[in-house]
């Protein structure tokens, strides 16, 4: 019994000591990688998607190969090869720019075919009542199809932007300090791996609760279904109806 | 001002226009009639280029050339002066009722947003749909959809508009509040294309009505001759056949 509280309280200690080394990799490495990957991710895909939806010869070939090549092979591959492989042509990133470029690339090819999907989920009508207002090709995309799209997209985007959020992880393979390796080093050194892991787990799962918090309050901010002085006054009701059930209407258990 | 001249078109093998001739003037009103797959709409959605036809001759007021040639310019030139009342209304989803109806006039035409939405609530107020105007299509009733497109269309101050099926994708009880408003512009001697199942409002709003069979016009003339007193037996089918199924309505 002795013995086992010690082991408890021991374990306790070490859980609390750890905690800060593990947030710090956390907020600094595991964040900002996913950030930065996410954003340029996202800029890249719409330049894929939008190329291939405009059908522009030639570019549109291009990024279909794009999409075949980085969907097509592992993520942890594609790592490394920028950063072991690239080297041996003279090019040299470390590991933390490596990581945001395979990332960003990667997460490019699938985000590109969520867009792309969701512009052409737009309902031609749309498009064609747009040309008949006298709209050109480009006020009917920005205007009409995009507003459109993005809503469409932004809850299989979310999910991609937690599911970055743990990949992240394989950055620990290419020498990339970040919560995943800190955990490792701090098993070994506790000798604790269970605990040390589980630990980490859980901030991951803080992170992804956070993110999917965001994702529903975004989503009920982007609905088109109450009027503009309406909106408050159902919003009011929606909460208080909420509050009653306990519970979070269209919550995204994503994690 | 509007017409086409001996027009075909076809999708892939299927002929779907077989040569029409059509021609509408300043202030009238033409009723086009026929069953599914008589081609009316294609008609309709050949004339406004959101299809592209395969041969004839396309007449805009001054203009008056091979269909095929007219180019991206004058496409949207045309469209400039043109309304569009699509079956399924198409209003934009991401915007209100008064935002739809101002985007043609502040993006397209550059109207500053003042006058642009002074405007639009005019328009609104005239379809009846002045009280609704920051709800968004979602949480419109079909009718009331389709009375702000007609809005949308007039805002716009086009020579012609034209209306495809405007009542079809409408549950019966709704389809009045629509006719209603379209009655109303013919009155006031909008220029207006109409494909159409109503009979009641072709018979009495229409100054000619043209019936259409696998994509040939087979009979055209006044309300009156076309619908009262048919001479083709074709017609004369067609008519029965939507009398009887209006009865059993």
């Amino acid at each position: 019994m002795l013995v086992l509280s010690d082991r408890f309280f021991r374990i306790v200690r070490i859980l609390i000591e750890s905690f800060p080394k593990l947030l710090v990799p956390c907020l600094k490495i595991t964040i900002t990688l996913t950030l930065l990957s996410f954003f340029f991710g996202l800029i890249l895909a719409l330049i894929i998607a939008l190329v291939q939806v405009a059908d522009i010869k030639g570019l549109k070939q291009l990024a279909r190969f794009y999409v075949w090549i980085f969907r097509g092979t592992p993520l942890m591959l594609q790592l490394f090869i920028i950063f072991y492989g690239l080297p041996s042509f003279g090019i040299f990133f470390n590991g933390y720019v490596a990581a945001v470029l395979a990332f960003s690339l990667n997460l490019a090819a699938y985000n590109s075919e969520i867009i792309r999907s969701a512009i052409q989920a737009v309902p031609a009508g749309q498009t064609e009542a747009g040309y008949m207002i006298g709209l050109n090709y480009f006020q009917v995309m920005s205007r009409i199809v995009l507003p459109q799209a993005a809503r469409i997209a932004f809850p299989p985007l979310f999910s991609s932007l937690i599911g970055l959020t743990k990949d992240t992880s394989l950055a620990s393979s290419i020498t990339v300090i970040e919560m995943m390796s800190v955990a490792k080093r701090v098993a070994a050194v506790y000798y604790e791996p269970f605990w040390m892991y589980m630990e980490a787990g859980f901030i991951y799962l803080m992170i992804c609760t956070i993110l999917t918090r965001l994702q529903t309050m975004f989503e009920r901010k982007m609905e088109w279904k109450q009027p503009d002085e309406v909106k408050a006054e159902m919003d009011i009701a929606k909460s208080e109806n909420m509050k009653e059930k306990g519970r979070f209407p269209g919550g995204n258990e994503a994690c | 001002m509007l017409g086409v001249k001996n027009l075909h078109k076809s999708f892939g093998s299927n002929q779907v226009l077989k040569g029409i001739d059509f021609e509408i003037n300043k202030g009238e009103v033409i009723a086009i009639i026929g069953s599914s797959g008589s081609g009316k709409t294609t008609l309709l959605r050949c004339m406004a280029f959101l299809e592209q036809a395969n041969d004839g001759i396309f007449i805009f007021d001054d203009l008056s050339k091979d269909i095929r040639s007219i180019s991206k310019k004058e496409i949207k030139e045309i469209r400039m002066k043109m309304g569009f009342v699509f079956q399924n209304f198409n209003l934009f989803r991401n915007m209100t009722a008064l935002q739809n109806v101002m985007e043609g006039l502040t993006v397209a035409r550059k109207m500053p947003a003042e006058k642009a939405r002074q405007k639009s609530l005019e328009m609104l107020k005239k379809v009846g749909m002045l009280d609704r105007a920051n709800y968004y299509p979602d949480q419109l009733s079909g009718g009331q959809q389709q009375r702000v497109a007609i809005a949308r269309a007039l805002a716009t101050d086009p020579e012609v508009i034209l209306f495809d099926e405007p009542t079809s994708a409408l549950d019966p009880e709704l389809t009045g509040e629509v006719l209603e408003v379209m009655v109303k512009l013919a009155r006031e001697g909008t220029t207006m294309v109409v494909v159409t199942h109503e009979m009641e409002f072709a018979r009495n709003v229409a100054d000619k009505v043209i019936f259409m069979e696998n994509g040939v016009v087979v009979e055209e003339g006044s309300a009156e001759e076309v619908l009262s007193d048919p001479k083709q037996e074709a017609t004369r089918r067609f008519l029965k056949r939507i009398l009887r199924k209006e009865e059993e309505e």
